[in-house]
């Protein structure tokens, strides 16, 4: 038992070393992966996700925290039949036409990657039939795209419009952000969300998909 | 007479000692030679290669040789000049520090409605008429983005917007090349000529490389056009302590001196000689709302240090202060705005920019604007700082006046007392009856009231009107070119 509390504090601390120890460890004392997952490294992330809204915790210990979470997965994945990994979906993501701003786009991709998401980053300057051909290859649940300029926000339109002339646009839900990106902006262009912070986005994409990693 | 005196003709501040300065010039060049840089542009690439860099696909690397010569070539020293008369106002050298606006926020605070709202053409030339109002800002950047507008030339309104209410020099953004050959060719008629402007420009051209270590095409064909058409150009890296660049801050200003060095050498190599202004905002990322800061602590000391850097280097800096994460003109924003101009006032950059912007530069402030107008001139007044001689003892005086009298009708009061002492106008100093019968304001009502008699009162120098023709038809030749 105590294992998994240990387990859950070397997650909130960040400790990939000690993680990754105490995981084997309870492999090889007999304990089920499942367990593993649900009473050490989940409820860690539990306790990640809680501080940092609360502000107790920060975004590089929070990408850390992930970091510790995916490096045991994969010490754990082998043994579990694909049901029990736990997947959020897929996201294809990117900067749109025009627009070099990549940081904020990137932090949004690594807390989708926290949150559960396998995400497909595009970069940056990303033409509108780059993002529809991506939704033809990866079939992701969500389109995430990001633009930090006026004059490039408008790309997101382009993009809306071409994957409803090519019959796309119901296979994926969008959802927009950026500096100058309002909710207004948002409903305007028939986005389907809109987050205002990357942590924000993490939450509007576990609700548009129904995903929830605690229960 | 008197040896071995030593005395402060103004206030003194360094962040960095002599040696740091050279350390942290050694580890941006090594970052140069070792990391390299991305240059995205194939002029640039060219230009690169036949100056002895090492080329790999994008990925150049910098020998420190060419950068030790880049900061021999670039002039020390650039002059702005009023678009009206085109004196000489602004010499931006040493640690003569001007301050003005920043530009491209999307939103701004209407001052009559109070509210967040799209920034226009109107709201650009509202902020331009306040800045020629205003006594302690010297240049301006629009202080908001045009968006009533075709948004692939918007950049045209943009300097139109400007130039007809201020005839303070500008920092002008553009959307790309095409938009600065058109507000090059508005200044060129404004000046009388192609090189009339060059002799007195009263504009420099403005962009950033991408941190970490890239110039995008957009940035390095910018870089040659100002090298090209002689004219200066600020370059200025926006990097983000623990997201764009390390966390900790002297890795951080490494890299960003890096950028700006490796624009420089590109510039240089163009054409050596060719007008030069170093700048950054040297930040950190909020790692709780993961903004980029324009009020963090680390930002005040970094763009301090950056200061020193630019004084080592003897190459003009373009500074920033004047601004607040806080999302309304409140306590935190003036305290924010309050501390950067006052260190950026002492540690001596050049053309300090961004006065004005509130919501980590998302936003426009007019309230805060003239606040800061007011901040800059106590700035101002402290960076003089105290003047000791003979007269200003006064030994003579206080023998005469003895103790137990005043100094209220003295001459040497009526003399000295206006020279020493900064007399505000919006900070409030009356006593508590005369404040009270006055309507009891807080600082930012009489802020507001301020903005709109500029607005309603200032009438900015004209433009003869076959120059504001010329540029009119600048303008519709952009958005004919669109198909409108
Ligand atoms: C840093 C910065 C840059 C850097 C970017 C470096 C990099 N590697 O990304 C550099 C220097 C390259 C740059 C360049 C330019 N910039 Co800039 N830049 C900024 C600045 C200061 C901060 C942006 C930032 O990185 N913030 C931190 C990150 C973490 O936050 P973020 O990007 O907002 O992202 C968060 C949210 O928005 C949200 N989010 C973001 N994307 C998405 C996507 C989805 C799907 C969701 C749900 C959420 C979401 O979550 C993110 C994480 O929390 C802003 C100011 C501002 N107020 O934003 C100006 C700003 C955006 N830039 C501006 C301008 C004008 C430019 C230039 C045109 C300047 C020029 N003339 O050269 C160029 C344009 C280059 C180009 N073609 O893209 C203007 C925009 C004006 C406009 N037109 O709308 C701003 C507002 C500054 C200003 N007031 O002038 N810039």
């Amino acid at each position: 038992m105590s294992n998994f509390e240990s387990l859950s504090k070397a997650v909130i601390a960040g400790n990939v070393g000690q993680a990754a120890e105490i995981t084997k460890n309870a492999l090889d004392l007999g304990a089920r992966p499942m367990d593993i997952l649900n009473l050490g490294l989940l409820p860690g992330m539990a306790v990640v996700g809680d501080r940092f809204k609360k502000g107790d915790m920060f975004v590089p210990e929070v990408l850390m925290a992930a970091r510790v979470m995916q490096s045991c997965m994969e010490i754990l994945k082998p043994m579990l039949v694909d049901e029990e990994v736990p997947s959020a979906g897929t996201v294809v993501i990117g900067t749109v036409k025009g627009d070099l701003h990549d940081i904020g786009k990137n932090l949004v991709a690594m807390m989708l990657e926290s949150a559960g998401f396998r995400v497909v980053n595009l970069g940056v300057d990303v033409p509108p039939e780059k993002f529809a051909s991506a939704i033809r290859e990866h079939k992701p649940h969500i389109l995430g795209m990001s633009a930090l300029l006026t004059t490039t926000m408008l790309r997101m339109k382009d993009t809306i419009e071409l994957l409803e002339e090519e019959g796309l646009r119901d296979k994926v839900k969008v959802i927009v952000g950026g500096a100058p990106v309002t909710r207004d902006f948002s409903e305007e262009i028939r986005a389907d969300g809109y987050a205002p912070d990357a942590a924000s986005a993490a939450e509007l994409a576990k609700q548009i998909v129904g995903f929830s990693v605690s229960s | 007479m008197r040896s071995n005196y030593t005395a402060n003709g103004s206030v003194h501040l360094r962040i960095l000692s002599q040696d740091q300065c050279e350390l942290l010039y050694s580890a941006a060049t090594r970052i140069l030679e070792r990391t390299g840089v991305i240059y995205h542009d194939n002029e640039a690439l060219d230009i690169m290669k036949k100056a002895g860099c090492w080329v790999d696909g994008k990925r150049v690397r910098i020998p420190s040789k060419l950068v030790d010569r880049a900061l021999l070539t670039a002039p020390r020293r650039v002059t702005l000049h009023d678009s009206r008369t085109g004196l000489p106002v602004m010499d931006l050298e040493g640690n003569n520090a001007y301050f003005g606006t920043g530009s491209d926020t999307p939103f701004f605070i209407n001052p009559y409605t109070g509210q967040r709202e799209k920034s226009s053409k109107k709201s650009v030339g509202w902020a331009c008429k306040v800045i020629d109002a205003l006594p302690n800002i010297e240049f301006v950047m629009s202080l908001g983005i045009v968006q009533d507008v075709p948004q692939a030339i918007y950049d045209r309104h943009q300097f139109e917007a400007q130039v007809l209410n201020t005839s303070k020099p500008i920092v002008t953004t553009a959307v790309d090349v095409a938009g600065f050959s058109d507000i090059i060719e508005m200044c060129e008629c404004i000046a009388g000529g192609e090189e009339e402007l060059r002799r007195h420009p009263f504009m420099t051209l403005y962009a950033e490389p991408i941190s970490p270590l890239q110039h995008a095409t957009e940035a390095a064909t910018k870089l040659l056009l100002a090298a090209h058409k002689g004219l200066p150009v600020v370059y200025t890296p926006c990097i983000m302590a623990g997201g764009t660049v390390p966390s900790t801050l002297a890795g951080a200003m490494a890299t960003g001196l890096a950028e700006s060095l490796s624009g420089l050498v590109l510039n240089q190599q163009a054409r050596e000689g060719s007008p030069f202004i170093m700048g950054g905002v040297f930040t950190v990322m909020d790692m709780s709302s993961t903004i980029f800061s324009y009020g963090a602590p680390e930002f005040n000391l970094m763009m301090s240090a950056l200061a020193d850097m630019a004084h080592f280097f003897k190459l003009p800096m373009f500074g920033t202060a004047g601004c607040t994460d806080s999302k309304i003109m409140d306590g935190q924003a003036a305290m924010e705005a309050a501390i950067s101009i006052v260190l950026s006032a002492f540690s001596g950059a050049n053309l300090i920019h961004d006065v004005g912007y509130i919501e980590y530069g998302s936003t426009a402030s007019l309230e805060l604007l003239v606040i800061s107008d007011e901040i800059i001139g106590m700035a101002r007044r402290m960076a003089r700082g105290i003047e000791v001689n003979d007269e200003t003892l006064a030994l003579d005086v206080i023998d005469e006046v003895g103790p137990g009298g005043h100094f209220l009708s003295h001459d040497h009061t009526f003399k000295w007392f206006k020279k020493e002492t900064f007399f505000p106008e919006l900070f409030d100093r009356r006593r508590y009856d005369a404040w009270k019968e006055s309507g009891g304001t807080n600082l930012t009502k009489r802020a507001n009231t301020k903005v709109k008699e500029i607005l309603e009162g200032h009438e900015p120098a004209p433009l003869p009107a076959n120059v504001r023709q010329r540029i009119s038809e600048i303008v519709a030749r952009a958005e004919g070119s669109l198909g409108i």
